[in-house]
């Protein structure tokens, strides 16, 4: 188990390494002269686009130039972001924690709802609840994120006003941008927690509530799925037949026998899709111009901002290494057959 | 006589599949006497499973009760409600089964699977529970137990995962223990081992035992009284002395005739022409006709009836006359 650990460890440099070098060669197709020109804001200064070039050596050869990128990055600095106006670093450090407060409230909804939904139709198969779960699932999977948000978007905020767009309201901006609101995490649902402010929470949470619905669907779509596929499996194994003659109750054989072992699968998809929330929550976070680190790749994408570019790559190509580990731990915690092996 | 404990009583049994009913067991009787053991024998398909499961109303999906009474203590089995139920599984009629390793749940330690069904029908502590269990274990050989309780099915081999649902199955002294083929999954030497694990246990508790299999050798081992099953009917039902000694059935006689014996060299075994009727199949007579040696005209036209005979049951035409 260690040893696997290790190997795992180490494959985190070369996937960050490869993302970000593949990121860098592809920037290099444009020309010296536009690649300066984005610190350029004023057309009056573009004689001093020589400068700019020469400054970050911009005609360097490829390597030299990823090499002191590299450096930077090593000492923290990941460059300016034209597109966010703000150092990279920065940006990646204040956008973050709104995508993993959305993903992680989108994936408590899923995992709650969907390992429910999906055992309650696995034990009821082919009655009622059954029925209306798959109904569910197959209108998850067939309705495009775009869509949904779009027509959420319209009613919710267009018609009833009971949502809006963004991440919080002005008010909320002019209070945890003010002097009395401490910052200690980062994530603004905590840090309203911890500042007692029950406004803000609410304020945040219910900016929340659109995009999480959003992205949920998909993702509910295809855990009722599994769960129920896992679920039927596991309820026709001999063990679920022990546990009936033994005498247990029936909660005790669907949940603690058949459910742990159908939670296997269950696990694993989780902690992908949770991963896949961090990287690329890109399109909901544009259509509810929500401030997490998908919107700021897309804004950097638009404006080539190079600097915004490769960081955003190289903090979702870390997160989605550590994600992958994680998600093999949590694995091993679930089944004892691969953590004792 | 000894008192019986549970009466079948003409129990019908059928699977549906897709509107279709396939009927498995078909007015089976028998009466299993306290401190006894019960082997009941049949190829696979016979019903012999089954008929089992649906004891403690394990049927699988698809399975159906079509007629008949399971007697216990004065109740019929077959319409207790889910809740009386449970309290005599595992409680007062236990069952092992045929796979091991299988019927233990892969990420459940073995303490936790015993000491759950001890909670299940008593109020005890987890540690009360625990010892108790531990002393099961190393009952049934299981060296080390109090250790042993904390790892997992897939640490034991399949004689010591059989070991241990012996163990699950004796936690709460239980009147009946039904065994399912449960040393058919098992090498050869293991099985005997647990055979006589088993014959023990069943002695020193006074427990009244159905230990189902297609082995007449391990049935000869174990039982006092033996039920040939043969297509979902019961063909001989006898002491397990005179059955072996003189079957009256030719089927009966057929399985016996094919058995290996170190003694005599053939060059090939003995075996029964023909093959069983398949579930579902339209049988007007004897099912046994089409491959009887013995067989008459009106076999195949009618059913014999199932006739006492010096203390046993046959089904058989050639033994009514007599």
């Amino acid at each position: 188990m260690m040893r696997y650990l290790v190997r795992r460890l180490c494959l985190l440099p070369l996937v960050v390494l490869g993302v970000t070098f593949a990121l860098f060669l592809l920037t290099q197709r444009l020309s010296p002269e536009m690649r300066a020109s984005l610190y350029v804001k004023d057309p009056r200064q573009m004689g001093a686009l020589e400068e700019v070039i020469r400054q970050h050596g911009l005609r360097d050869n490829v390597f030299k130039q990823y090499g002191r990128w590299l450096l930077n990055v090593a000492h923290g600095d990941l460059g300016y972001s034209p597109s966010a106006n703000m150092p990279v670093a920065k940006a990646l450090k204040e956008y973050l924690p709104a995508t993993i407060q959305l993903a992680l409230v989108t994936m408590i909804f899923v995992i709650v709802f969907g390992v429910w939904l999906g055992a309650l139709s696995a034990f009821y198969k082919d009655k009622w609840p059954d029925v209306l779960a798959r109904f569910i699932s197959v209108g998850g999977f067939s309705l495009p994120i775009f869509v949904l948000g779009l027509v959420l978007l319209m009613i919710f905020y267009g018609q009833l006003g009971w949502f809006a767009p963004g991440g919080y309201s002005v008010q909320t901006d002019f209070i945890i941008h003010g002097p009395s609101f401490k910052t200690y995490t980062g994530f603004l649902l905590l840090d309203s927690l911890l500042n007692g402010n029950g406004r803000v929470f609410l304020d945040v949470l219910s900016h929340l509530v659109l995009p999480a619905m959003t992205l949920c669907i998909g993702s509910f779509a295809l855990m009722v799925r599994v769960m129920r596929s896992s679920m039927l499996e596991e309820l026709n194994k001999d063990y679920v037949r022990t546990a009936r003659a033994k005498g247990l109750a029936e909660y005790q054989v669907v949940y603690k026998h058949a459910g742990k072992n159908a939670m296997i699968p269950v696990i694993t998809l989780a902690a992908i899709q949770f991963i896949r929330l961090l990287g690329g929550t890109v399109i909901v976070e544009t259509i509810f111009d929500y401030p997490g680190i998908g919107r700021f790749g897309v804004l950097a994408a638009q404006q080539l901002d190079i600097a915004g570019i490769l960081g955003f790559s190289l903090l979702v190509a870390v997160l989605f290494v550590l994600g992958n580990l994680a998600t093999d731990l949590l694995y091993t915690a679930a089944d004892p057959r691969i953590r004792l092996e | 006589m000894a008192e019986p404990i549970l009466q079948v009583d003409n129990l019908h049994l059928s699977f549906v599949s897709g509107g279709q009913k396939t009927p498995v067991v078909r007015g089976l009787s028998y009466t299993l006497e306290k401190g006894k053991v019960l082997a009941v024998v049949g190829e696979s398909g016979s019903g012999k499973t089954v008929q089992a499961l649906s004891i403690l109303n394990l049927l699988p999906p698809g399975g159906h009760v079509d007629g008949g009474k399971i007697g216990y203590n004065g109740k019929n089995l077959l319409t207790l409600k889910p809740a009386a139920l449970r309290q005599i599984r595992g409680k007062k009629i236990a069952m092992i089964f045929q796979d091991p390793s299988s019927s233990l749940n892969p990420v459940l330690t073995i303490g936790e699977q015993l000491t759950e069904t001890l909670q299940a029908h008593q109020k005890i502590s987890k540690s009360i529970a625990r010892q108790k269990a531990a002393k099961l274990l190393t009952q049934v050989g299981i060296a080390d137990a109090e250790k042993r309780l904390d790892e997992y099915p897939f640490q034991f081999s399949g004689g010591m995962c059989q070991r241990v649902m012996i163990a699950m199955a004796l936690l709460l002294n239980p009147d009946i223990l039904i065994a399912d083929e449960p040393t058919t999954a098992l090498d050869v030497t293991v099985q005997a081992q647990i055979l006589k694990l088993l014959k023990t246990l069943q002695q020193q508790n006074g427990m009244s035992v159905i230990f189902i299999t297609h082995n007449l050798a391990v049935a000869a081992q174990i039982a006092d009284e033996v039920l040939v099953l043969y297509a979902g009917q019961c063909m001989e039902y006898a002491p397990a002395k005179s059955l072996f000694k003189n079957p009256l059935h030719p089927y009966t006689q057929g399985l016996l005739g094919s058995l290996a014996s170190i003694h005599t060299k053939p060059d090939r075994l003995p075996a029964i022409a023909g093959n069983p009727p398949l579930p579902g199949e339209e049988l007007p007579g004897c099912p046994f006709a089409p491959r009887c040696p013995h067989v008459l005209e009106k076999c195949r036209t009618a059913c014999p009836a199932f006739v006492k005979k010096e203390g046993r049951y046959v089904r058989c035409f050639l033994q009514e006359g007599k």
